[in-house]
């Protein structure tokens, strides 16, 4: 029965990082970005990644869609497996088949990311050209346009034929997000990487998105790896987390068991320096002292020097993940069994 | 409990050639970004602005700093109206008036260290002797909470929090009366925003600040400011006591901005419905396009209706 429940759970995850170690190497310098990183993405899910600058969840992003310029970056150890595949062993060609209809990404800036002298339609016409080359599709022009007017109506653009003739900068900010997305999902991606595509959007536009990607989300089973500085966001839609700290995964597990009990001092932290209640509040119980520099790390534990919790062991060791129930871990010596 | 600043129908508008489609389908003429808008900041407490992106908040942030002139309608400081016009009078609304900006990357000069940059702001005041420069410069430094090692630093050499506490530095190296912070923390993340906003709570007691605080979140709102005012597309929608406003919502508007607010759940159900464009009829109220309470009454503009203490919303569903 345990092993028959492992074997489906591993057959569920649709990708799988582990123990991924990446430097950024300069000729002076060399500094480690991750950490030991593992992860898994299973089918169908959302998955919260969550971390403050500085933390690796971009970088971790980037290196799973192998768009890490190398050098500078260095892959120490570690594997990334999507779909059973290693994806650190692809030759470029079989990566750049799998960009796009395998894993999409979403940039967090639109506008950069979005190429000015094009519009809508040329935008999107590139992403199924993509779709077209690496599924061997037959595609008429009327079927192209039939694509793009449902991917649009799909993100609840009023007026798709009408986007469709607008350049870049003739949108506005939660349109042009919009438009990013669709032009990744437009591929049907099995996995969608969303690198703070709400980040800079004001309340109404972010719950917007957020509710496009879970309808998405139901709808299609497309799974996404939603990557925020922001906890309430991340909070809001994904089913599980994985909170990041100077490379490290501190903690991960539910949403709702973090949510309710987070394990890590860090993570209980970052819940207690968002603002609640009225103007005669106390202070903020925000971590002191200020985010590490990746140069200069701490000995043993990284939180350490701003954890309340800190003991001795901390200051010398650096923990290991601790497993506990609910397939829920953290990287605090708090948790060591006595 | 006097008021600092009085702000009465305040109008500024821009002129705009040809017109953007987008925004509105009219050609060259005047187009209101704030329109008929009023409030005051009580002496000492802290006055907040909420509104979507384009809704016009830093419009009136630079308004009070004399960075924009307004069309038409008063601002008072301590009473006295500000002819903005009278290069005396904007004067000393910026001697008395402080400005922290939103991006601490574009306000801050690259080329000039911390020190060169704070004493920018007392050079232009002519408040202090020149032999006091560095005295007051190491003295506000300490105040913002940055330590004596980054005076020498270019602003690239700081991390966002500390860069945000530059700005607010040579903001409050001219002892003010009030500050205008335009979304100071919206740029940081969340531990060093929760940062940033015990400083200026503490600042605020420590020099007897009033603040006109700007930003889109509620939670930020809720914890920094004793009243409240909700802008949408140029116009105010609701004021009042941020308590009053945020547990009774009355503008339709605001009760979906309060039901709205992201906090540590997991949201079942998103609003989803789309508020649409700039509407292009500037006739009735601004909410009418996609309020679900619309009625016969709502072509016409709404004026101020009071609630009772101190709160107030533009919605016919409160004329009495």
């Amino acid at each position: 029965m345990g092993l028959r429940q492992s074997g489906e759970a591993a057959d569920r995850d649709l990708l799988k990082v582990n123990g991924l170690t990446l430097d950024y190497a300069t000729i002076d310098q060399r500094v480690r970005v991750l950490e030991n990183v593992s992860l898994h993405v299973k089918k169908g899910e959302i998955l919260g990644v969550v971390g403050e600058s500085g933390s690796g969840k971009t970088t971790l992003g980037l290196s799973i869609i192998g768009l890490l310029d190398s050098p500078p970056a260095d892959i120490i150890s570690g594997s990334i497996t999507f779909e059973g595949k290693d994806l650190l062993k692809m030759d470029h060609a079989d990566l750049s088949q799998l960009r796009g209809p395998g894993i999409g990404m979403v940039f967090q800036e639109a506008l950069a990311a979005l190429n000015p002298v094009y519009r809508t339609d040329a935008q999107l016409k590139e992403s199924i050209e993509v779709l077209r080359r690496a599924q061997k599709l037959n595609l008429s022009a009327k079927d192209e346009t039939k694509m793009m007017i449902e991917t649009l109506t799909d993100l609840r653009l009023d007026k798709p034929e009408w986007v469709m003739t607008k350049y870049p900068h003739e949108l506005s900010g939660g349109m042009r997000q919009r438009l990013s997305i669709a032009m990744a999902i437009v591929e049907k991606p099995k996995l969608l990487i969303l690198d703070e595509v709400t980040t800079g959007l004001d309340v109404y536009v972010q719950n917007r998105i957020l509710g496009i990607l879970k309808d998405l989300n139901r709808r299609t089973g497309t799974a996404m790896m939603f990557i925020t500085h922001d906890l309430t966001v991340a909070s809001q839609i994904s089913d599980r987390l994985y909170v990041m700290y100077a490379g490290r995964v501190m903690e991960r597990g539910g949403t709702e068991h973090i949510l309710n009990a987070p394990l890590h001092p860090y993570t209980q932290k970052l819940f207690a320096a968002i603002p609640h209640g009225f103007v005669d509040s106390p202070p903020l119980p925000a971590p002191t002292g200020e985010a590490p520099d990746l140069r200069t790390l701490p000995s043993g534990c990284k939180f350490h020097p701003r954890c309340p919790f800190v003991m001795h062991k901390c200051k010398e060791t650096e923990p290991p993940v601790f497993e506990t129930e609910g397939e829920r871990s953290a990287l605090c010596w708090l948790l060591e069994k006595k | 409990m006097s008021n600092i600043i009085e702000v009465n129908n305040l109008t500024v508008s821009f002129i705009v050639r040809g017109g953007n489609l987008l925004l509105f389908e009219r050609g060259s003429g005047m187009m209101s970004v704030v329109d008929d808008v009023s409030f005051h900041v009580r002496e000492g407490e802290t006055f907040g602005l909420a509104g979507e992106t384009g809704s016009g908040k830093s419009i009136i942030a630079w308004v009070l700093v004399g960075l924009f002139r307004p069309r038409s309608g008063s601002v008072k400081l301590l009473g006295k109206e500000i002819n903005f016009r009278k290069k005396a009078d904007v004067r000393y609304l910026r001697q008395n008036v402080g400005i922290v900006f939103q991006d601490p990357v574009g306000s801050l000069n690259p080329r000039l260290r911390v020190k060169e940059i704070v004493r920018e702001a007392l050079v232009a005041s002519k408040t202090f002797d020149r032999r006091d420069y560095d005295s007051r410069i190491e003295e506000t430094i300490d105040l913002v909470g940055l330590r004596k090692s980054s005076l020498g630093a270019y602003p690239r050499e700081l991390s966002g929090g500390e860069k945000q506490r530059v700005s607010l530095a040579r903001a409050i190296a001219v002892p003010r009366k009030m500050l205008v912070l335009d979304e100071p923390t919206s740029s940081l993340d969340v531990s060093v925003q929760a940062q940033v906003l015990n400083t200026l709570k503490e600042l605020k007691s420590k020099l007897h600040l009033s603040y006109f605080f700007i930003t889109h979140d509620i939670n930020v709102m809720k914890y920094m400011s004793d009243s409240l005012g909700i802008l949408y597309y140029g116009k105010l929608l609701e004021v009042g006591r941020t308590y009053d406003v945020v547990t009774n919502p009355k503008h339709p508007f605001t009760v979906r901005l309060m039901s709205n607010v992201p906090g540590l759940k997991r949201a079942e159900h998103q609003q989803e419905e789309d508020l649409g464009d700039r509407g292009s009829s500037p006739t009735g109220c601004v909410y009418s396009r996609v309020c679900p309470h619309v009625f016969d009454k709502c072509s016409n503009s709404p004026a101020m209706f009071s609630l009772g203490s101190d709160h107030f919303a533009a919605c016919f569903l409160h004329d009495k």
